[in-house]
């Protein structure tokens, strides 16, 4: 009966590891498994998270970003309300704009607000753009939320024919057409950037991103789940086997009887 | 006959369902704007020839307004509409979580008008009554920066009311503040 024996030794450490994770997972209300988050980055890569990278604008050696709970966060520090998305940040001698889906906040050259120019001060909904250029702020927005008669021909864009840019006072919040090539102001225009890896970093911490329970995890373990459909099979193997062994032990034990 | 009770039966169902989606929407209109910013202004200064004008918030005046509404304020600068002693303010105050717009009419450090421009919680927006919105007229700050007045609450709109509260002493300051500046500038 050596076979026997070599494969009751084969099965004695899964199976221990099934006796403990089954204990576990029974009394799992009791040793609060399902309040335990697990958040490391190969784990929910492993469960297929996508983990999308903060994008944040950097201007002036600044990095502008929405921290996804509506502030305005600048190197961290949070400087003014924001609802997602932030849309443009651009940036005078004066000061930076912050263009975000409720207002435009103006901040001054220490990244502190200086005020929200926002829809109910006279901001035209679905406001697509703010882009300065030779120290003038332009606000590009969508033409159909626009007053048709301030419409000039020459600031239609021609690439986008449903987009109006307007030049933007930053003391007296007045919106006046504007003279300019839509093209000059395309090529002025950031594209968001993924943020470097400290500010990344923190911003996790801070927020509260995809996690699993520990009890998923064991019970995942347990089953054989957390190695896909080979893992299950395995288990299933593993079972199988205890019963072979335990019928053929129990003949083995008669026949020496 | 089965078949015309059955058909009965789905048509109340129907016009069940619809009453009370319409109901619960009614409930729920509370929330939106009202009026935009450069319309009150407009409203408030019909007659006058109003100015444009912005109070930049000095650290003294910070400490002030925060000690007022109890909280740090956002911003360096407000600004503010003025036509000779009147003054009128678009300020932003939380209520419960989503801030409240509310535009504060002073003239001569006394409330002339409170109106609520924009309502973004579920509850509470009560306070938009003009009925409640009345009790304003008149109040002015004391000495410790209260109102000189009691407000009467509506049930369920506490923390709405308590931000208008704020507001409105908040714009008095303000007031006051402009007043102060202006007569110091002055020769």
């Amino acid at each position: 009966m050596l076979w026997h024996r070599r494969l009751g030794l084969s099965t004695f450490v899964v199976l221990i590891f099934l006796a403990i994770s089954g204990f576990a997972l029974n009394h799992s209300p009791g040793l609060k498994l399902n309040q335990i988050n697990l958040s490391s980055n190969w784990l929910l890569d492993w469960y297929g998270f996508e983990i999308p990278l903060a994008e944040g604008f950097q201007v002036d050696g600044k990095w502008f970003y929405q921290d996804g709970n509506k502030a305005l966060l600048v190197d961290g520090h949070n400087a003014a309300s924001c609802t997602a998305p932030l849309i443009a940040v651009a940036q005078t001698t004066d000061g930076f704009f912050a263009l975000c889906s409720n207002g435009l906040n103006l901040l001054n050259r220490d990244a502190q607000l200086i005020e929200q120019f926002g829809a109910i001060d006279g901001l035209p909904p679905n406001t697509q753009a703010v882009t300065v250029l030779h120290n003038k702020i332009y606000l590009t927005f969508d033409s159909t939320t626009i007053d048709s008669t301030t419409i000039d021909s020459t600031t239609i864009d021609s690439t986008n024919i449903d987009a109006v840019i307007m030049e933007f006072n930053a003391h007296s919040l007045e919106l006046k057409p504007a003279q300019i090539a839509p093209k000059a102001l395309k090529d002025m225009r950031q594209a968001a950037m993924p943020l470097p890896e400290s500010l990344q970093k923190t911003l996790k911490e801070q927020s509260s991103g995809p996690s699993i329970s520990l009890e998923t995890l064991i019970l995942d373990l347990h089953s054989g789940r957390f190695f896909g459909q080979f893992g299950v099979l395995f288990i299933d193997l593993i079972g199988l086997l205890v019963c072979i062994l335990s019928i053929t032990g129990l003949m083995g034990w008669i026949k020496r009887r | 006959m089965l078949k015309q009770l059955y058909r009965a039966a789905l048509l109340t169902t129907a016009a069940a369902c619809f009453a009370i989606t319409s109901l619960a929407s009614f409930s729920v209109n509370a929330k939106g704007v009202y009026q935009s910013g450069p319309d009150f202004f407009t409203e408030v200064f019909a007659q006058q020839q109003a100015e444009s004008k912005v109070l930049w918030l000095t650290p003294e005046i910070r400490s002030q307004a925060a000690a007022i509404v109890g909280h740090p304020v956002r911003g360096l600068r407000i600004r503010y509409h003025q036509s000779d002693s009147k003054t009128a303010w678009i300020l932003e105050e939380i209520g419960k979580e989503m801030p409240i717009t509310i535009g504060v009419v002073v003239e001569d450090d006394v409330i002339q008008q409170v109106k609520i421009l924009a309502y973004r919680e579920s509850r509470g927006g009560e306070v938009r009554y003009p009925a409640y919105t009345a009790q304003y007229k008149g109040a002015a700050l004391q000495e410790d920066y209260q109102l000189n007045r009691n407000i009467d609450g509506i049930t369920g709109a506490t923390l709405s009311m308590w931000a208008v509260n704020k507001v409105a002493a908040l714009a008095l300051y303000y007031h006051a503040a402009v007043n102060q500046s202006s007569a110091t500038h002055q020769p």
